[in-house]
């Protein structure tokens, strides 16, 4: 168990930067997700943390240890593949085995260990199944058993859950942070699926371009974005002119809608009405020919509908300046 | 191929299976013929018998050269295989200047006419004082199978999820641990594929063999060289043996290949 250090951290190709002097600090035992668009760099710092690639600049620490220059032998991680990457000519059980086998663990000591990290990741009673004879979400919960049977100082996750349908990508989020919680392994996770980032995370870095545009607590992040690129990839955000020609951020869930003509408030037109199950999705225009708006309203009773009239509000509070 | 109109796809099919006969016939009849209780080449032959072998086993020269070939065969088609094998995952998984420069100076022997290959190797050998040697003969015969080896693991390491060797080096096991229980066991069958087309591209190798070989003799050589002295029946005999051989070792990679799903039409 360890914390992760990146000290100015630079991976460049030619002239283009994957990783752009990216500093962060990973606290013992922290869930930490690394978010970014595909081509964001985000992939590239998690091979330079797991030491399957070399940064041209900076330094990595894990437990207070450089391992900039060493090899991914030797950084004792646990590392889980989207793509699950399993080893296909092994049963399920050698598979966890595995990593046991090359620390010299064997026989019954190794069966035991391994069993119970299946027990962990609620697989039991398919330790001589093939991988492919596994679905996607079981096979997943066999490359996790395996990455944390040997108690790695930390667990690197990339997009681990992405191949997966929704209501079992839902499912393993919990159980994901579940196991996270239950071990106290410092862990790092790279998605480009920001609900997965805001629910899993003790803390997110949003990447773009290889730089760190704001590391934050998730609500922090949501509501107080440290520019537009965050605001617009963290959801869907409603940009307003404030005074000073500066810019302003509310989330549609704060968005408030009344009866036209109630409550003061901007006159709007509603263009749109999306029902969500708890929440209805509005999409407004407003009078006077303002940047169009959505807000997010929890359904009680009755919803508007499109081509209503309705009065839009936000607290000054939930306005967040942005650059 | 499958549209165009009816005439031109009876076209095709009608050159396809000419062309088909064209390269079977002389199979087709030398393999009776061997079988041939006539003094001379006839065919049909007038009747059967077992003489042309028993001339073969018989005689000392052939057994020889059947020995120095198969000798030349597997010790050239391990090392070609070993070679071509870590050459072919240097070229897959690297990122170095220079490797396609690499990779074309490796596949060179495949592309050049092997007369060429001839030459540069009768020359090459010469310098080092190897012509004429066994050691010689086994270099050339590997420096020549190394593209067949690299081809077919090259398309089965491509093939092969990069991500499941990383996986195995951050559980903390070795590059030649990893490639030990993690590589070979996936990859046999395209290793025995390749050791197999190694091997037979060694035991059929004429034109450079009779340029460099010196005294060594190898069963195609001699077979070259008995037809240009008379024209014996006996070669008929070597010559389905040797058809034996490859068409046995063919069935046994597209049976294993086959069986892996790792038949591939580059491959066949």
């Amino acid at each position: 168990m360890s914390d992760i250090r990146l000290e100015g951290v630079s991976k460049r190709y030619g002239t283009v930067a994957a990783a752009d002097n990216v500093d962060l600090n990973v606290t013992q035992g922290e869930f930490v997700t690394i978010l970014g668009p595909s081509g964001s760099g985000k992939t590239t710092l998690l091979s330079l943390i797991a030491g399957l690639n070399k940064p041209t600049a900076g330094k990595i620490f894990i437990g207070g240890r450089d391992v900039t220059d060493a090899p991914a032998q030797q950084r004792n991680i646990g590392l889980v593949f989207q793509s699950y990457a399993l080893f296909p000519h092994m049963t399920v059980l050698e598979n966890v085995m595995f990593p046991l086998g090359v620390r010299k663990i064997t026989g019954e000591a190794a069966r035991t260990q391994s069993l119970e990290a299946l027990k962990l990741v609620r697989l039991e009673g398919l330790h001589d199944r093939r991988p492919s004879q596994l679905s996607g979400g079981q096979q997943q919960r066999v490359a996790l058993a395996r990455a944390v049977v040997f108690k790695p100082d930390i667990l690197l996750l990339d997009e681990p859950l992405g191949a997966l349908d929704r209501k079992l990508r839902e499912e393993l989020q919990v159980e994901l942070k579940q196991l996270q919680r239950t071990l106290g392994v410092t862990t790092l996770l790279v998605t480009h699926d920001q609900e997965e980032a805001l629910s899993l995370s003790d803390r997110i870095m949003v990447l773009n371009h290889g730089q760190t545009q704001q590391v934050a607590a998730p609500t922090e992040a949501y509501l107080k974005p440290a520019n537009r690129f965050v605001a617009e990839f963290l959801g869907i955000a409603n940009f307003i002119g404030i005074d000073g020609g500066r810019t302003g951020l509310v989330r549609p869930e704060r968005v408030k809608l009344s009866p036209a003509g109630m409550n003061g408030g901007t006159p709007a037109k509603v263009v749109e009405a999306i029902y969500l199950g708890q929440m209805v999705r509005y999409h407004l225009e407003l009078d006077g020919g303002a940047a169009p708006m959505v807000a997010a309203v929890p359904f009680v009773g009755r919803a508007f509908t499109a081509g209503e009239k309705v009065s839009v509000s936000w607290d000054a509070t939930d306005l967040w300046p942005v650059a | 191929m499958i549209g165009g109109s009816p005439w031109t796809r009876r076209l095709l099919a009608t050159v396809g299976v000419l062309a088909l006969v064209f390269l079977t016939v002389p199979i087709v009849i030398v393999i009776p013929m061997s079988f041939s209780s006539a003094k001379s080449l006839t065919f049909p032959p007038p009747g059967f018998s077992l003489r042309w072998y028993e001339t073969l086993f018989g005689n000392p020269r052939w057994m020889e050269a059947m020995w120095t070939s198969t000798v030349v065969a597997v010790i050239s088609s391990i090392v070609a295989l070993v070679l071509g094998a870590l050459a072919a995952y240097g070229l897959r998984r690297g990122s170095f200047k220079g490797r396609d420069w690499a990779e074309g100076n490796f596949m060179a022997p495949l592309i050049v006419p092997t007369i060429i290959a001839a030459i540069a190797l009768y020359l090459g050998l010469a310098k080092i004082g190897l012509l004429g040697s066994f050691v010689g003969l086994v270099v050339a015969h590997t420096i020549l199978n190394v593209p067949l080896v690299m081809m077919v693991m090259g398309v089965a390491i491509r093939e092969f999820d990069q991500r499941i060797e990383q996986v195995a080096w951050s559980l903390g096991a070795s590059w030649s641990y990893t490639v030990r229980k993690v590589m070979l066991p996936n990859l046999a069958p395209s290793v025995f594929a390749a050791w197999v087309f190694a091997f037979i591209g060694s035991f059929d190798e004429v034109i450079v063999t009779s340029f460099i070989a010196g005294k060594y003799e190898t069963v195609p050589k001699k077979m070259f060289n008995e037809l240009i002295l008379e024209v014996n029946p006996t070669i008929t005999a070597v010559a389905t043996l040797l058809i034996v051989l490859t068409v046995l070792a063919l069935a046994a990679v597209v049976m294993i290949l086959g069986r892996a799903g790792k038949l591939k039409p580059t491959l066949v």
